[in-house]
Formats: structure tokens, C-alpha cells, sequence
């Protein structure tokens, strides 16, 4: 399979070190797998022939690599006119309108292209035109690296809990919040100084709204429930409240109680982000940048998986949604 | 529906086989049951019985049948299954007014106030709820913080 990558920030740089560690195991499953084009808003590299991954691995610009440079073309360019059978999808998250993301793959799946993404934003506005593209189309739209990064959420529902009744589905979906709240469980600070903390350590942005502010837990409540719950619900449609009215005083009275507050996400009859007492013998009380997801369901009752949910992590998501595609469509070529 | 029984029956032969027969006709299923012979007063032996109905219409129809039959009952309610809920309220509370409000089903276990050093008070509220009323009880309390401006923190 020939593959391309659209956007060049830290996930695609990031996964391209990933693919060429591994790239023995990765050609064990498909001998004539390739990395044929990555994409920034600067430009693209292309060759048919496939890129060195050597190379790739160590620059930083794409106008770094020594030939294939397409100077000032666009990813479209790249996705129309590129042979590719993959694109993994890397822009930066747009909550907006989902764009540059949401056009690249509606290109890549008209033109048949498989999709790997862990780019919310595309999937925030658009799920459901995507996912029908995709099965009009007869593509894989895989994003696990969505939500909760490494954590394996949609395919473990998808692969070990298809006989299921879902009611609920709740979770510690943002690791800053979980950091920043963790620290003054555990160092009794307020929340300013362990956002400023969190700023300085490079764990939130200079503007930390989207995460303390409960933004990017419920873009992923709005993931999961489409997704999983099969709902079609909205940004709009999710209560949210943040973390910055969580009191030190609050912390320390929780924690007397054996709880902790957390920031968490919530799909049941309701939608809801808000922080919350866990109790601390609760699998969904884990502390630091730590993600937790917690399934309740008709037969296996209750399942919880944590990990991590942001920075490299996510690439194992990617990779392996990758291979997910590799091995399915390897199959395929050996039934037809 | 789990409900609490106690019967007195009289102290002969074959009289629980009797009184349980109105329970099994109306699919009460018995969780448990406590028949005191060594206990007799006044020819009668106390049974006390957990019984699970599927509707209060199957319970209502089985005590008529045992009234039918002549079996005393004492004891006849229905077992509420009550859960605890705590909850933690930061905001400029008005807390007299917090103790004041009466949140339906539901009863305060306990009451703690923070020292303030924020200007913000901050009060945790421990409540025993009936199971099947946290719902409305939590909707209850989220109107109350809401009313006062204040951050609700609920528990999971």
C-alpha cells in the first residue's frame, strides 16, 4: 500500500519515526508498503517510488529533504493527484468547521483513499457525512487516536463488545485538567499555580481555555457518542462546565471523603463535562496526565481502560489503525 | 419490588404451605424467610418474609388473597433501596438557605462547611436517596446551586 501523510506538526513527524522503528513488521504484512507523499501547509514531497524514510525521519521542514519538493502545492494537490491508497490525516485540530482536516478527507475518501486520522475536528463536524462517504466509497475511516490517545477505545467496542448494550459511557478524557487537578490533590496548590505549573511543563497552551475550560472533553464526548452510541448529537448539545471555579478548599473536603475531583465526561441519557467526586477506590480515579474511559454495560457490566491520551501515545493509535487497514485489506487480496 | 412481610400464622401443620401459596400465584419470588416455631404466642408463629413482586398490583393482589384465606398480617411495606450521594458546592452560598432546602426523597446525613481562605465557601452535603429517585433528587440539587451561583460538584 502506498501511503501518504497530510500535515507535518508532531503526530506525522512523530509517526514517520514510528513507521521506520517498526517498518520490518509493517512489511511482513504488506512486502510493498510505502510512504509515497507528506503534506504541510507549505507544500508536499512525492515520489511514487516511495520516500526515504531514513531522510524523512530526520528533518524538520519538508523543504529539508533533498529532492520531491513541491514547493507552495497544496495537500489537495497531493491527494488528487498522488497514487495513494492511504492518507493519514495529521492537520491541527480546527473545532470550527474542522477544516484544513474535513476537506482532505472528504478528497481522500471520494477518491477511494483509506483514512487513519487523530484530528477531532473533522469528526467533530462532520461524523456522519464521513462515515457514509467512507461506506459509499467502500473505505476505512479509522480515528482511535481521537479520544484518549493510545487508549484502544473503538476498537475494543468495535472488536470485543459487539454483543453490548452500552448504557453509559463516562471518563477522564483530558490529561491537562487531570494533571492540574491531580496536582492539588496531591501538593494541596490552588488551581492557578498548577495551571501555571501545567504552562510552564508544556502540558496546556499559553491559552488554556480549550482545556480547563472543558472544550476538548466534550469534543470527544460528542466522538464517542456518534461513534459508539450511535447518536447524532452536536458540540452544542453537550453541558459542559470547567475546572476553573474548583476551589483548593473543594479538593481537600473531597479528599477528607476519600474522593478526588475530576473532570469527567459523560454519555448516558444525558451529555455532560463536569468535574466530579470519584471516589478514590474508583477505576476511573487515576492521577496525573493518566486518561480513564469506564464502559457500563448489559453483560460484561463494567470495563475500564486507561492510558495515555495526548502527545507521542497517540501515535500508537495511528500505527495501529494503520496495520488495522494493511492486515483487512491484505485479507481481501487473498479472498479475491 | 421487594417488599417486607410478617405473618402470623397458627401453629399447626401445613399453615405456611398455605400462606405461601397467594405469594407464589401472584409471582412473588422469596428472598428470604424466617419462620419462628420456637416462638409461638398465643398459638401463633411469627414468619417474616422478603418477597420480590413484579408490580405493587401482583403485592396488592397477593395480601387480599392472604387476607382471603384468613392469614394475620402484620407487617405489610415495601423496601426502599436507598443509596448515599455526596456532593461538594463552591460559590458565594447563602447557607442557611442550603440547610432550608428541601430536596424530595431525600434526607441530609451530613453537612461540612471548609474554612474559606478563597472568598468562595465551599460546602460538601452527604444525602440518603432512595434508588430510584437520585435522578430527580440530583436535578433537585443542581436547581438549588444553580439558583445561588454556585459550581456544583456532583459525585459519579
Amino acid at each position: 500500500m502506498r501511503l501518504i501523510i497530510v500535515g507535518f506538526g508532531f503526530i506525522g513527524r512523530e509517526l514517520v519515526k514510528a513507521i521506520c522503528e517498526k517498518l520490518d513488521n509493517i512489511k511482513k504484512i504488506d512486502n510493498a508498503f510505502k510512504i509515497v507523499g507528506v503534506s504541510n501547509s507549505k507544500g508536499y514531497l512525492y515520489n511514487q517510488e516511495g520516500l526515504d524514510l531514513g531522510e524523512l525521519c530526520h528533518i524538520k521542514e519538508l523543504s529539508d529533504y533533498s529532492q520531491n519538493h513541491h514547493s507552495g502545492s497544496s495537500s489537495i494537490q497531493l491527494i488528487e493527484e498522488g497514487a495513494a491508497d492511504l492518507m493519514v490525516e495529521a492537520t491541527p485540530t480546527n473545532i470550527q468547521n474542522g477544516e484544513p482536516g474535513l476537506t482532505h478527507m472528504r478528497h481522500g475518501l471520494k477518491r477511494g483513499i483509506h483514512v487513519v486520522t487523530s484530528n477531532k475536528g473533522p469528526l467533530l463536524v462532520a461524523f456522519k457525512e464521513l462515515t457514509s462517504l467512507a461506506e459509499e466509497n467502500q473505505c476505512e475511516l479509522l480515528y482511535e487516536g481521537t479520544v484518549a490517545g493510545a487508549v484502544p477505545i473503538f476498537s475494543l467496542v468495535k472488536g470485543c463488545l459487539q454483543g453490548e448494550r452500552i448504557f453509559r459511557i463516562s471518563g477522564i478524557l483530558n490529561g491537562t485538567t487531570n494533571y492540574i487537578l491531580s496536582k492539588m490533590y496531591f501538593e494541596g496548590t490552588s488551581f492557578e499555580i498548577a495551571l501555571k505549573e501545567a504552562q510552564e511543563r508544556g502540558i496546556t497552551e499559553k491559552d488554556p481555555s480549550y482545556d480547563v475550560d472543558g472544550i476538548d472533553a466534550a469534543i470527544k464526548v460528542v466522538i464517542l457518542a456518534n461513534a459508539i452510541m450511535k447518536r447524532d448529537i452536536k458540540f452544542e448539545d453537550v453541558e459542559r462546565v470547567g475546572i476553573r471555579g474548583v476551589t483548593q478548599e473543594a479538593v481537600s473536603l473531597a479528599k477528607k471523603s476519600n474522593y478526588a475531583v475530576k473532570l469527567v465526561g459523560t454519555i448516558d441519557k444525558n451529555l455532560e463535562v463536569a468535574p466530579k467526586l470519584v471516589p478514590i477506590n474508583h477505576p476511573l480515579c487515576v492521577h496525573g496526565t493518566l486518561n480513564a474511559i469506564h464502559f457500563e454495560t448489559d453483560l460484561a457490566k463494567e470495563l475500564t481502560l486507561v492510558g495515555y491520551g495526548a502527545g507521542k501515545e497517540t501515535v500508537s493509535a495511528v500505527l495501529n489503525d494503520l496495520i488495522t487497514v494493511l492486515k483487512k485489506k491484505k485479507r481481501e487480496n487473498i479472498k479475491s | 419490588m421487594k417488599f417486607d412481610l410478617t405473618l402470623a400464622l397458627l401453629d399447626r401443620p401445613g399453615q405456611l404451605l398455605k400462606a405461601l401459596e397467594p405469594i407464589a400465584k401472584n409471582s412473588g419470588n422469596i428472598i428470604s424467610i424466617i419462620h419462628e416455631r420456637e416462638k409461638p404466642t398465643e398459638g401463633y408463629v411469627p414468619v417474616s418474609l422478603v418477597v420480590d413482586f413484579p408490580s405493587n398490583q401482583n403485592f396488592t393482589r397477593a395480601i387480599s388473597d392472604l387476607r382471603t384465606l384468613d392469614v394475620a398480617i402484620i407487617k405489610s411495606e415495601e423496601i426502599v433501596e436507598k443509596t448515599r450521594i455526596t456532593l461538594i458546592m463552591i460559590g458565594k452560598i447563602d447557607l442557611k438557605k442550603i440547610i432550608e432546602t428541601k430536596v424530595e426523597d431525600g434526607r441530609v446525613t451530613g453537612f461540612e462547611v471548609s474554612a474559606p481562605t478563597s472568598k468562595e465557601a465551599c460546602v460538601k452535603v452527604d444525602l440518603e436517596v432512595p434508588i430510584s429517585s437520585v435522578d430527580k433528587v440530583l436535578e433537585e440539587v443542581k436547581r438549588a446551586a444553580k439558583m445561588e451561583n454556585a459550581l456544583l460538584i456532583s459525585s459519579v
